[in-house]
């Protein structure tokens, strides 16, 4: 039975408990919760965005490691709480469009991000920064494909039957490329349906995540793929012997963004780690070390890196840019063909 | 008395019962892309998962997987389970810890080793090749038998020990009486052991069953992009597609067809064995 005693000593504790309240939210301003990958990703986001930029004005960076599904279902799931578990969401652009529909994210303009001056302005959205950017290319296997494809139709050439491998997490993107030779565009999936069972039929390789793909490259069980330059980057780092052609139907462009939630608890925080992103020194060892390209105006890249990651005049001018609103209102249907039908 | 059991009643009521009836909630909405989630009360996602070809071959996968699983890990858990139950010296309790040691490695840890196992170039095709068995790898990852191998991994050891309790409390001097009245060692397992232990074979082939019907990392990471139980399509509805109704009418689904079989398995192997 509780006595008297321990009743009052538990009410004092109670009391103090909430008299300590205004400190505890105080000591949460100094304090910014990124929600990222982790993986090389959230390493270089600690080694050149928390520790030299945000460390010394005392903002301690918590990392809230988890792959985008999660962070973004997480988001979703919490889009109705006042308080948010994240200051800070990374996203790739695609998830960002589809998350930000639902009224998700604060709005970032110049006063809240100075730096946004100097970012491109094609890659500028309403709530988010764009950190860092890349194209989606055909990496091939330099010993074994002497005539490198030009076209992403080329991949369906019988004479690379089964030596075709792709990434099953990639199934949006996957899609578009098919949809690309069979003569669709961004606003129109509807060829690489047919496309897709085509290269079915021609005994593609589906791998489950990025990794099981590169190991396959590397074990040389397939030798084409369709990919992000940046990762061909750091594939070829890792002794993959690769190349990278821009097919000449358009290489897709993938931007990875940051958002500050609207239930963020420290949204000072946020925009503050959200400048940080941005600064220029940062973004040019980003693609030093992971190949994704700058996305401001000041960061510029050595010409040898220039020369690995980065598009040239002739290539940037293929570029496409994913039609957010097509892909976010087929997405049911897209992933149902990829799991249905192309994989069924 | 009772009310030793209302901290547990409380658990379960708080953190299963409730998140179920929000979850079935929304299994009754619609799903919009760019909406997500549209609030409405049918049963049309039921209607068009039942009647999506798809869905029917995955839960039949799924089951086929569960029941064949189930099945194997009893046949290679039983003698175990026998002779853990049977051994009455020092060594006992190490014997079960050894046996519990599998539990302690996480699933897609303990996957992530079958992996290294499987691969083209994995343990297994190098020493083929070496010992010129094989010209070509064999393509061992990514199947149904990598993942029948795997989840009989992670199963073996719940079977094992449900059933070697079991038979540690069958008093021996009935298999001794039944030898002495002329029962060949046969018989005697058929009719005086494999009785008595019903009690162990039903509560680790249910607690083996549920598993392997939930099975997800062990079927995502073995069985590959193409091979689909029902655990990986709900994760794929819910987190690739966004589309908590339809993931969320999947999950039911699959709770009705595990709770169903389950149910009706017991029954079934209660009367067969006269249990109570």
């Amino acid at each position: 039975m509780l006595s008297r005693r321990h009743f009052l000593s538990a009410g004092a504790g109670a009391a103090t408990l909430l008299a300590s309240q205004p400190r505890l939210a105080r000591a949460e301003g100094s304090q910014v919760v990124v929600g990222t990958w982790g993986g090389d990703y959230g390493q270089l986001l600690s080694d050149l965005i928390d520790k030299p930029l945000l460390a010394p004005k005392g903002v301690e960076v918590l990392q809230d490691v988890a792959n985008a599904d999660p962070r973004k279902t997480k988001l979703l799931a919490e889009r109705q709480s006042r308080r948010g578990s994240m200051d800070v969401a990374c996203l790739s652009d695609s998830d960002h469009y589809l998350v930000a529909g639902t009224n998700v994210f604060e709005t970032v303009d110049a006063t809240k991000v100075p730096r946004l001056d100097k970012v491109f302005p094609a890659l500028r959205t309403d709530t988010a920064i764009p950190h860092i950017y890349s194209a989606q290319v055909i990496l091939y296997n330099v010993n074994q494909v002497k005539t490198p494809p030009t076209s992403w139709a080329d991949l369906w050439d019988p004479k690379w039957k089964g030596r075709v491998g792709l990434a099953d997490i990639l199934y949006p993107n996957n899609t578009l490329m098919a949809a690309l030779a069979g003569g669709g565009s961004v606003s129109n999936y509807d060829p690489g349906e047919k496309k897709l069972m085509e290269l079915r039929s021609l005994d593609v390789k589906i791998y489950p995540s990025n990794e099981a793909l590169a190991a396959a490259l590397k074990s040389e069980e397939v030798w084409l793929t369709s990919m992000w330059l940046a990762r061909g980057f750091m594939w070829k780092k890792s002794g993959i012997p690769l190349s990278h052609v821009v097919p000449k139907e358009g290489a897709v462009s993938i931007v990875f963004e940051a958002s500050v939630p609207r239930n963020a608890r420290n949204k000072d925080g946020g925009f503050a780690y959200l400048e940080a992103m941005l600064d220029a020194k940062a973004q040019v060892a980003f693609a030093d070390k992971m190949g994704y390209v700058p996305t401001v105006s000041d960061a510029v890249l050595p010409q040898d890196l220039a020369k690995q990651v980065s598009l040239t005049e002739e290539d940037r001018a293929k570029l496409l840019k994913p039609d957010y609103k097509y892909l976010t209102e087929r997405s049911q249907r897209t992933l149902d063909f990829w799991n249905k039908q192309f994989k069924g | 008395m009772a009310l030793l059991v209302l901290p547990a009643c409380l658990l379960v009521l708080g953190l299963l019962i409730g998140p179920m009836i929000l979850m079935f909630r929304i299994s009754l909405n619609h799903f919009s892309p760019t909406q997500l989630m549209v609030e409405a009360f049918s049963f049309d996602n039921y209607v068009r998962a039942a009647q999506d070809p798809y869905y029917q071959e995955i839960i039949l996968t799924t089951l086929g997987m569960a029941l064949l699983c189930t099945a194997l890990t009893l046949v290679i858990a039983y003698p175990a389970a026998y002779w853990l139950g049977r051994l009455q010296n020092r060594w006992k309790s190490l014997v079960v810890i050894a046996t519990l040691f599998p539990l302690l490695v996480g699933n897609v840890v303990r996957s992530a080793g079958w992996m290294a196992l499987f691969e083209r170039d994995g343990l297994i095709n190098v020493t083929l090749r070496r010992l010129h068995l094989i010209s070509e790898p064999l393509t061992l990852m990514y199947t149904p038998k990598a993942v029948v191998f795997g989840i009989i991994a992670v199963v073996l050891p719940y079977m094992i020990l449900t059933i070697s309790a079991v038979i540690e409390n069958i008093p021996r001097d009935l298999e001794d009486a039944a030898s002495n009245l002329g029962a060949p060692g046969l018989k005697i397992f058929w009719r005086v052991i494999l009785p008595l232990s019903a009690p162990g074979v039903a509560a680790g082939s249910i607690l083996v069953f549920v598993l392997c019907m939930n099975t997800y990392a062990t079927a995502v990471l073995l069985g590959g992009p193409r091979f689909k139980m029902m655990a990986p399509a709900i994760f794929d509805q819910f987190v690739r597609g966004n589309n908590w109704p339809m993931g969320a009418t999947l999950a039911f689904m699959l709770l009705a067809v595990t709770m169903s079989f389950t149910i009706f398995g017991s029954i079934a192997f209660a009367r067969r064995y006269r249990l109570r």
